[in-house]
């Protein structure tokens, strides 16, 4: 082989070499070309229909649409809780520029604190740039005209439309209506079926909370094509309408509420106005109050703490939660169960000489000098504890027990506001299985005239007084118009309450009541007084603090003939019950009997000839 | 006369195939950019780059690609030069110093390095390597490539710097390499991942991650593969249709001009998009390899077996991504994805093949 020849060769091995090596890249290629290939085979093709799913929950997104809650009337037709549009000022945050001398500036203009605003700007920052900012809830027209009038200064400042819930009278309906406000996680677990969201507005208490499931409606949704921001984009699509609330219909009367409220005052305390014979309520309050507007937008931390960390806890609502000693007005009950078991007739007497010694321990009257020789219509009238005492012996607490319960005293009314406390009954066996001592024969002295271990709320009262009212129905109090459970029959006799009638009649008369007489409106009641414990004994009550003095009670109805209006007030307190309670009662029951009332100047009106020929087939028994 | 002749041996197929694979890309950028603010024109932009491209390429053709082999050192030489400068001056980019400011135009010097290395090693393997790599040869392969790629990393643009990769592989292939080396270097890049995932970024070893386990952050690091891939798979066969890719338009899709253009495509035209694109590409890697053949001297196969190598690289670790087989590197899909200098670049490799193409009758 010569050069040229072995130069040949070599050079067609190496070309050899060369091809064979562009072979296996010509191989990869293809190989990494078809595996690509099988890839898109399989994430278009196979799995196609899955990522079609992901693409389009990617890209639609559910905007909810809030129903538009029930409106709640009174039982004349008056609003008592409806729903607003509102204003609010927010900062768009897309293409925001100078957020600084837009915040400094709404300081200056509306007195928004700038450091405030910042420092909720600043932590907004991870969220999508579309949420504006909320710079102020629920804004006032005036306000608005203020940014208005300088709109070159706010170029980021908008107003938003949202709609808030409504209550025209505010904290007179506070207590009865209750408030609303975003659901919250507890609530989001009870409820599995997903009728509730994040965000949606529910009751929280009263009515509000009762009948949230027809007063809610429920929410719908649009359908929008957001883009990866979530910024809606383009147009919507129909979801769901959502369904309003439906219209409620109280028991409530408006005019008896705000007198309600009015007559309390500055006071502590409690009140319940009820039909006797439906167990409607017309009024129901509670002091201090709060107003449930403050709950509508967003509350501020501020106002929860001080609404619960006011020690008068003015979001308790005190008729129907909290429980006192019924004081004299237990006496009621306890007339009811001595004629009933016939341990007392209504000639038995009772000479009162101020005090009692039982079970070798003197019990006290409240008149320090006695009433001398009482029956049990004084003994009522008059309030004579020592009458009760002997009575309370005789009896004994299971008689009590019985006859409380049938009038539902230590127990739920099954009134339709969530929040009712059951409270103390008087009972040997709730003592023991409580407290786990033993029911001494001293415990029954003291429940006899409404103190020591028994503990009653004003709703009950309102019950217990309103079956004496309408003869001997045990109504369930309730609010909502349609509601109304059939009464039950108590088994006393008629003429048992007839006795008690009458004596309750006196009570406003001649007795401890007669601050709530109103005219030609009879007036039948009696007034309580619930030993405070802290009160120390013998001091006398106008020396103690107002904080340690006895809480005053009035019960009863009228007119004392024909009961149209129940009620119980308790005023926390409020020493004795006919000082303070019965004339709450008094205002509230001038607004209900207006127009059967003599106008204005009473003197110069006599009173309708037709009302006192009403009055007259039934004097009053003495 | 010489005009008619340049005709006549212009591989058209090639270069056919080439701006095809750009209309693609043309049209998905347009979609893609139509709704972001400021961007909607700019598939036009892209219009006059892929013009300013393709005369380059016409006047890498016109130049006999042995002259540019005698000057690719000189080119390369160059090339690393502005790699240098674009150190020290450059234009900062999202994190990256990549740009190079020259009046009102901004370029990539790495998109140019990318075309001079192919040009330097296809001379350097003509010219030094008559059989196999030797040590020394190697050395010398390793220098030409691997400063460019050096300096990419430094600016750093992992992604860049990771299409050297292929480059080299294809080189040490073509070249010849003896099996023990092959053997050497496996065995070497074992042994040093451990230490090279030491040295990576945090966010870097994410996406590492992502890829092994795509579901571990779906909004975060994984967002952008599980974007791709919803967008790919929900294309379907035929697609949404163009302009109306849902992942695309609503901003689902990240860098969908850029990097994840080929989504677009596989989104609105669906797998007949994706294979057409695969099609389109494998065809003009096929005329490179047929070029490679049909060369009269191992210059001209070198040259269009490397060119060929960089295409296939750089498409393969982008078509990974948008798979979500890859991690997230920022590497552009050539012709397709959206990029002045990227397109010359590629545009004037394309011209390299078509020179070689076009003077396999010339002795």
């Amino acid at each position: 082989m010569d050069y040229r020849e072995r130069w040949e060769l070599k050079e067609y091995q190496s070309e050899q070499r060369l091809g064979r090596r562009a072979l296996l890249l010509h191989g990869v290629i293809v190989v990494v070309l078809a595996g690509f290939l099988g890839v898109f085979w399989y994430l278009q093709i196979v799995k196609g229909a899955d990522f079609a799913l992901l693409a389009e929950n990617n890209r639609l997104r559910r905007i909810p649409l809030p129903p538009t809650r029930g409106v709640v009337y009174d039982r004349r037709e008056q609003v008592l809780a409806s729903t607003r549009p509102a204003l609010n000022l927010v900062l768009v945050r897309e293409g925001l520029t100078d957020a600084e001398g837009q915040l400094k500036r709404l300081e200056s203009v509306l007195g928004l604190p700038y450091e405030g605003l910042t420092a909720r700007l600043r932590a907004m920052h991870s969220r999508p740039t579309f949420e504006p900012l909320l710079i102020k809830e629920d804004v006032q027209l005036a306000d608005i005209a203020k940014v208005e009038a300088r709109r070159e200064w706010f170029p980021s400042v908008e107003v938003e439309e949202t709609a808030l819930r409504d209550y025209p009278d505010g904290p007179a309906v506070a207590h009865a209506m209750g408030y609303v406000g975003e659901v919250n996680e507890t609530q989001l677990a009870k409820i599995s079926d997903g009728s509730l969201q994040q965000g949606d507005i529910v009751g929280k208490s009263g009515i509000e909370r009762q009948y949230d499931e027809i007063l809610r409606g429920r929410r719908g949704w649009k359908l929008v094509t957001v883009n990866s921001l979530g910024r809606p984009f383009g147009s919507s699509q129909p979801g769901r309408i959502p369904e309003d609330g439906r219209p409620l219909r109280l028991t409530i009367d408006k005019r008896l509420q705000r007198a309600l409220v009015e007559a309390l005052a500055e006071e502590v305390g409690s009140g319940i106005f009820m039909d006797p014979s439906t167990g409607e309520v017309l009024a129901l309050a509670s002091t201090p109050g709060y107003d449930p507007n403050v709950f509508t937008a967003p509350v501020s931390h501020t106002t929860w703490t001080s609404l619960l960390s006011d020690p008068r806890r003015p979001l308790n609502d005190r008729a129907i939660s909290s429980f006192y000693a019924p004081g004299s007005t237990f006496k009621v009950l306890m007339t009811v169960v001595g004629l009933e078991t016939g341990a007392i007739s209504p000639s038995t007497t009772v000479s009162c000489s101020g005090s009692v010694v039982i079970y070798g321990r003197p019990f006290l009257c409240w008149k320090k000098g006695g009433h001398g020789t009482v029956d049990v219509h004084r003994a009522l009238v008059h309030s004579c504890n020592v009458f009760y005492y002997l009575l309370g012996r005789k009896v004994g607490i299971d008689a009590i027990t019985k006859y409380a319960k049938m009038f539902s005293i230590g127990e739920m009314t099954g009134i339709d506001i969530p929040g009712e406390t059951r409270g103390n009954p008087p009972s040997a066996e709730w003592k023991e299985r409580i407290r786990k001592e033993p029911w001494y024969p001293g415990d029954t002295i003291s429940v006899s005239i409404g103190q020591g271990l028994l503990a009653v709320t004003p709703v009950q009262m309102a019950t217990m007084i309103s079956a004496v009212a309408n003869g001997g129905m045990l109504v369930r109090p309730h609010l909502a118009k349609d509601s109304a459970a059939a009464p039950a029959k108590i088994p006393v006799a008629a003429s048992t309450l007839a006795l008690i009638r009458g004596a309750l009649a006196d009570v406003v008369e001649e007795g401890t009541a007669t601050r709530a007489q109103l005219g030609p409106i009879r007036v039948a009641g009696k007034t309580g007084t619930a030993q405070v414990f802290k009160k120390s004994a013998g001091v006398d009550a106008d020396k103690l603090a107002k904080d340690e003095r006895d809480h005053a009670w009035f019960i009863g109805y009228a007119p004392a003939e024909k009961p149209e209006i129940a009620f119980a007030i308790v005023i926390e307190h409020g020493g004795h019950g006919g000082t303070t309670a019965a004339p709450v009662a008094r205002k509230v029951l001038e607004v209900f009997f207006e127009d059967r009332l003599p106008k204005p100047e009473p003197e110069e009106i006599p009173a309708a000839p037709g009302l006192q020929a009403r009055l007259a087939p039934t004097p009053p028994p003495r | 006369m010489l005009r008619r002749r340049l005709l006549d041996r212009l591989d058209v197929p090639t270069i056919v195939a080439a701006l095809a694979l750009a209309a693609v890309g043309m049209t998905a950028i347009a979609s893609a950019t139509a709704e972001q603010p400021g961007r909607s024109g700019l598939w036009k932009a892209q219009l006059v780059w892929l013009g300013i491209a393709s005369l380059a390429a016409l006047v890498v053709v016109t130049v006999d690609y042995h002259i540019w082999a005698e000057f690719s050192l000189s080119l390369h030489g160059f090339a690393v030069a502005l790699l240098v400068a674009v150190l020290v001056f450059g234009k900062e980019v999202g994190g990256n110093k990549s740009w190079l400011a020259l009046g009102p135009v901004t370029f990539q010097p790495s998109e140019f390095a990318k075309w001079t290395t192919c040009l330097a090693t296809a001379a350097f393997l003509a010219k030094r390597v008559p059989d196999r790599i030797r040590a020394v040869q190697g050395a010398h392969l390793t220098l030409i490539i691997g400063t460019p790629m050096l300096l990419i990393a430094k600016q750093p643009d992992m992604g860049t710097a990771l299409t050297f990769v292929p480059v080299f592989l294809a080189a040490l292939l073509i070249g010849g390499l003896r099996w023990r080396w092959v053997a050497g270097a496996v065995l070497a890049v074992g042994l040093l991942a451990p230490f090279g995932w030491h040295y990576l970024k945090p966010y870097q070893r994410e996406r590492i991650l992502t890829v092994v386990h795509p579901d571990r952050d779906p909004s975060g690091v994984g967002y952008q593969v599980r974007q791709s891939k919803i967008a790919v798979g929900s294309g379907g066969l035929t697609g949404k249709g163009l302009f109306k890719g849902t992942q695309n338009r609503l901003n689902f899709l990240p860098a969908p001009h850029t990097d994840f253009v080929l989504s677009v495509v596989s989104e609105e035209l669906g797998f007949i998009g994706s294979a057409g694109v695969l099609v389109l590409l494998y065809y003009l890697l096929y005329r490179g390899l047929l070029a490679a053949r049909s060369s009269q001297d191992r210059l001209g196969t070198y040259l269009s077996l490397l060119v060929v190598s960089w295409f296939m690289g750089q498409a393969a670790i982008n078509i990974g991504m948008v798979l979500g087989l890859m991690p997230t590197i920022g590497v552009p899909l050539p012709f397709l994805s959206y990029g002045g200098t990227a397109l010359i670049s590629v545009m004037c490799g394309v011209g390299l093949i078509a020179n070689v193409r076009g003077r396999r009758f010339v002795n």
